[in-house]
């Protein structure tokens, strides 16, 4: 069985015992999401925005259902650097939610920092009016496929006029150790007015078979709120991803994005921003250190559907043996949004020569009065920085690592949050 | 301490030393004067050890060791340095950072532990102060931003630090308003011992004021055409430098 056909198997499956999903809104998605996905299947090469991201190894897979964790997940989490970090942690193993594992410190009952189902559960009014309203399935076959299949992910409520006091850490762990695992988190975070939240999304692996990670996150930002949003991803082995994140923006929302790909075969994140109102300031930062036959492909999107945002975006890469990257950055200033203010870059260092990367940035513009700026450069390390450094008696090795992580926590450092810093900063210099 | 003897260098097939000869010793001051397109940069360039330029023949010694087999930082570590013409930015690499890595390496280089934090520091203190460098400076990313005279008195600033047996400050004057060519000059005057030497390049007799030399030797077309004493800059100040050229080629006619 192909990916294509276990999905359709696996949503027949579930039809069987499709009473049991009480949930009204669910069950229409569901049957909405399968027509969407047996319409759309999988993104192949054919598709402009897949041209250079083939998901042929993926969708030839075939995975099991496994229930039980592996010592070795156990481990993983337990040796995670992150563990450090004073947070709410939520944890996720192969898609299922884990209680015993978590551990939320929130005292405000306010607050609700839980899993998907619980809140189902609950016939929780949250959901009716905002779940699946943001990240959209017409044409994304891989949205669909999350949507029709619907198992678990993170929930997050924060009331209006709340600031929730510690970063919000998810970690999501693969364990391949028995079997292929398809995992499909779907998280939906939800920030009233005037509130503020920091997530940490960390993605993580163990086991030598196969794992495919599909998740769909919907960030609903209320109105003068802020987000600080970190996505670390460090699966290694075969271990492929593919991450479709949408925020939307009210009127004076702040959100600060930053994403750290440092391992993985092959990950597609599809970062999307909309403005929906005036005011809004989108900060995407990303950093991608790739090796081996690595394949990491960054799509992102800021739509400025309203007048007087300001977006700034920078992607930054270093590309090792035959590894590719992708970046394509899509900014589309909508005919009203008059005064946007819109920065993107792209930089990348390829140590190799057998290295690639494709790098489109991309402006597509309707409105006549905006700031607009794009640019991308590829290059190796600077031959002259390198001298001025050696002829201060430091070696050529010793050189070459300051300044790759120069370049590194440059985006490291958008980070808000000093512990989070110092540990990837650490990592960086680690895989370097 | 330096012997330079019959050096001819290349660029990318171009010829750009013709037999260079040099001697300095510790405690001695050389100026090095010459037209643009002399070869002066080249001279400094391929002592600090840059790859692109193609050393065809002759040898340079340091402390009686053959320097041109060596990288650029193994020269740094047995005590050259290199004052940049154009010092380059480096973003995301603190200033302090990189001169406690650059002090560290060269203590191990020489079987020594690295630098106490508090010695550091100190050291760094009392290294600002001799040459008057702005505090705010060394908290920044490594010369990013610095205006043209911030950076060259940076070059010093690491000099200060680093404490080399042989400093060439290539035109280390060239960007600096009067009041800064002062200070940098009076930073070097206080480094200045008997067991170093410094070979500063110079296009202009103004620097010459302040650092006083011991001998001036003239570059042209990628020879030593002249050498004297300080008086010989004045003369160059006066003259220029056509007498020079035409007296050299008198001599090949």
């Amino acid at each position: 069985m192909n990916l294509q056909e276990q999905i359709q198997h696996d949503f027949r499956k579930y039809l069987a015992h499709e009473n049991n999903d009480s949930s009204e809104i669910f069950a229409q998605l569901r049957h909405k999401a399968i027509a969407e996905f047996e319409k759309t299947g999988l993104p192949n090469i054919k598709n402009e925005e897949w041209k250079y991201t083939n998901l042929r190894n993926i969708s030839s897979l075939s995975f099991n259902s496994s229930s039980d964790i592996s010592n070795n997940a156990k481990k993983l989490l337990n040796e995670n650097s992150l563990n450090a970090i004073k947070a709410n942690h939520l944890v996720f193993i192969n898609g299922r939610f884990y209680n015993d594992l978590s551990n939320i410190i929130e005292n405000d009952k306010s607050i609700i920092i839980s899993n998907l189902e619980t809140e189902r559960k609950n016939n929780s009014v949250h959901l009716e009016k905002h779940f699946g309203k943001y990240a959209k399935i017409e044409g994304e076959g891989l949205n669909a496929m999350n949507t029709a299949l619907l198992n678990d992910g993170v929930f997050v409520y924060v009331p209006i006029n709340q600031k929730v006091e510690h970063p919000i850490l998810i970690t999501n762990i693969v364990d391949a150790t028995e079997f292929n695992v398809l995992s499909q988190p779907r998280n939906l975070i939800l920030v009233e007015k005037n509130s503020s939240v920091q997530i940490i999304e960390n993605y993580l692996s163990t086991g030598i078979n196969a794992s495919f990670t599909n998740v769909v996150n919907e960030i609903f930002v209320d109105e003068n709120a802020k987000v600080e949003h970190y996505k670390i991803q460090q699966q290694c082995g075969e271990s492929y991803q593919n991450n479709f994140t949408q925020f939307f923006q009210n009127t004076s929302s702040n959100i600060n994005q930053v994403t750290l790909t440092l391992d993985g075969a092959l990950i597609r994140n599809n970062l999307h921003f909309y403005m929906n109102g005036e005011n809004c300031n989108s900060l995407l930062y990303g950093f991608y250190l790739t090796e081996k036959n690595n394949h990491i492909d960054n799509h992102t999107r800021v739509d400025h559907a309203s007048p007087n945002c300001y977006s700034d975006e920078k992607y930054k890469g270093i590309l090792k043996d035959e590894s590719t990257a992708v970046f394509n950055g899509k900014i589309i200033v909508h005919v009203d949004a008059q005064k946007t203010n819109a920065y993107q870059r792209n930089q990348n260092i390829l140590l190799s020569e057998t290295a690639t990367i494709n790098t489109k940035p991309q402006l597509e513009i309707f409105a006549d009065d905006v700031k607009c700026t794009h640019g991308a450069t590829i290059g190796r390390l600077d031959d002259e920085q390198l001298f001025y450094l050696q002829s201060r008696g430091i070696s050529k090795d010793s050189a070459r690592r300051i300044l790759l992580n120069a370049f590194a926590d440059e985006i490291a450092e958008r980070i808000k949050i000093p512990e989070l810093v110092q540990i990837l900063e650490a990592e960086i210099e680690k895989k370097l | 301490m330096l012997s330079i003897k019959n050096l001819q260098a290349e660029i990318e097939g171009k010829q750009i030393l013709n037999g260079i000869n040099l001697e300095v010793k510790a405690g001695e001051i050389h100026a090095i004067m010459g037209p643009n397109g002399s070869g002066k940069s080249t001279l400094s360039a391929i002592i600090a050890g840059r790859q692109e330029y193609q050393v065809t023949a002759g040898s340079i010694t340091f402390n009686g060791k053959n320097i041109l087999e060596m990288s650029p930082e193994a020269r740094a570590c047995e005590g050259v340095f290199l004052a940049f013409q154009y010092p380059i930015e480096i973003p995301g690499v603190s200033s302090i950072n990189f001169l406690r890595t650059a002090i560290n390496e060269r203590r191990k280089y020489n079987g020594l532990e690295p630098i106490e934090a508090t010695d550091f520091l100190k050291t760094m203190r009392e290294k600002m102060e001799l040459i008057k460098m702005d505090k705010s400076l060394t908290s920044r990313s490594l010369n990013e931003g610095f205006s043209g005279g911030e950076k060259k008195r940076n070059e010093i600033f690491q000099m200060a630090m680093l404490e080399p047996t042989l400093a060439i400050l290539d035109e280390t004057d060239s960007g600096l308003d009067i009041d800064a060519l002062r200070l940098v000059s009076e930073g070097v005057n206080k480094l200045r011992n008997k067991d170093n030497a410094f070979v500063v390049i110079t296009h202009y007799q103004r620097l010459l004021d302040y650092i006083i030399p011991d001998f001036v030797h003239v570059l042209y077309k990628g020879r030593i055409v002249k050498s004297g004493d300080k008086s010989l800059a004045l003369e160059l100040e006066e003259k220029g430098y056509d007498w020079i050229k035409n007296e050299v080629e008198q001599v090949n006619n």
